[in-house]
């Protein structure tokens, strides 16, 4: 048996803090766990409908030995100040302070930045040291991301007949210093520049990268995106493996949904 | 592509994107969606979108974001041929 996620909140800059939950790696891996692992996840109400598949499959890699660390980003879930105040570089700054954490609390073991859809996007970047990608359903653009959350407002809007021009207009606010407000969350714009800025590039020392992706269907390959940012990182010398698997896209889906083969992939791939 | 083809492709990612568990599969070019289909709100919308440009590679332009594409299963399967032709 695991045993429950010990619940804790890291001092930030300012006087805030932010909610972690760490997973220790069964028992008798405690002395030699097999890896490191810090889930960033997704962005806005993705984080919220993906709650359920993280924790089960923070439990699963525990289970099969690996130390995980989920940090909730400023403004996101219990962590100090409110979406509308977050830049992409406090959550910049979050990676660094969740790195630190999981290096005091499991010294030696190979580090891996785990990613879940804009998750993959703030993991990578160059932190000075070697790091390893776990890529869930990996955007590869910040600025389709920045679009697909607009469109939220445009898909709001539609059936008032008030969609149309409403993209240049949010553009606008956020271009003018403005935040916008989409689906219940606000949006600042130094969040939205960073995010629009922010691409899914090999930077650093290369090391591995298991990306994967979730398809309803059974003979389902990568999407086109997805194999030239592969053939990029590879490019780069990175050693890149990617597989689909077959379950619902559960980070968007209208009820709350698991994809227990993407968690049985994963811990296969960290193997 | 043709028609019958689209119409399935149309009903597949509804049933998925929606969690509708097989019901999209008894729906007809007539059924309606928008404001009719509870499960279909601006999440959903957006991700129906997404799933299209992702998976049969066709480009939605923002002011396509309308509710007249939405309205029924027809509409929408018409919006997608269209694009796809």
């Amino acid at each position: 048996m695991t045993p429950h996620p010990v619940v804790f909140f890291l001092p930030a800059s300012g006087g805030e803090q932010r909610l972690c939950l760490f997973h220790a790696p069964a028992p008798e891996f405690q002395d030699r766990p097999r890896s490191k692992l810090l889930y960033l996840h997704p962005f806005a109400e993705e984080m919220n409908k993906s709650r359920r598949m993280a924790a089960l499959a923070c439990r699963a890699l525990a289970e099969a030995g690996h130390a995980v660390l989920q940090i909730d980003l400023r403004g996101c879930g219990d962590s100090s100040a409110d979406f509308g105040d977050a830049s992409w570089a406090d959550w910049q700054a979050d990676v660094r302070l969740g790195l630190a954490e999981l290096d005091n609390r499991v010294p030696d073991a190979p580090l891996w930045l785990w990613g879940l859809r804009a998750g993959a996007l703030l993991a990578a970047a160059d932190w000075g040291r070697p790091v390893n990608y776990l890529l869930w359903q990996p955007m590869t653009s910040g600025k389709l991301a920045l679009q697909q959350f607009l469109r939220l407002k445009l898909a709001a809007e539609m059936a008032s007949g008030a969609s149309k021009g409403l993209m240049d207009q949010l553009k606008g606010e956020l271009a003018a210093g403005r935040a916008v407000e989409i689906a219940g969350y606000l949006l600042g714009p130094a969040l939205a520049s960073g995010l629009e800025a922010a691409r899914l590039a090999p930077a650093g020392a290369p090391g591995r990268v298991e990306w994967l992706e979730l398809s309803t269907r059974e003979d389902a390959t990568l999407t086109p995106v997805s194999e030239q940012t592969i053939k990029n990182w590879m490019d780069a010398g990175w050693a890149v493996r990617s597989q689909v698997a077959q379950g619902p896209s559960f980070w968007s889906t209208s009820e709350i949904e698991l994809a227990p083969t993407l968690i049985a992939r994963t811990v296969e791939a960290l193997s | 592509m043709d028609k019958d083809q689209v119409l399935g492709h149309v009903l597949r990612l509804l049933d998925d994107v929606l969690s509708l568990n097989g019901r999209a599969q008894t729906f007809t070019r007539d059924t309606a969606l928008l404001g009719a289909l509870p499960e279909l709100d601006s999440m959903a919308v957006v991700s129906l979108i997404t799933a299209l440009e992702e998976q049969l590679g066709l480009a939605v332009d923002d002011d396509d974001i309308d509710g007249d594409t939405f309205a029924t299963v027809g509409s929408l399967a018409d919006f997608v041929a269209a694009r796809l032709a």
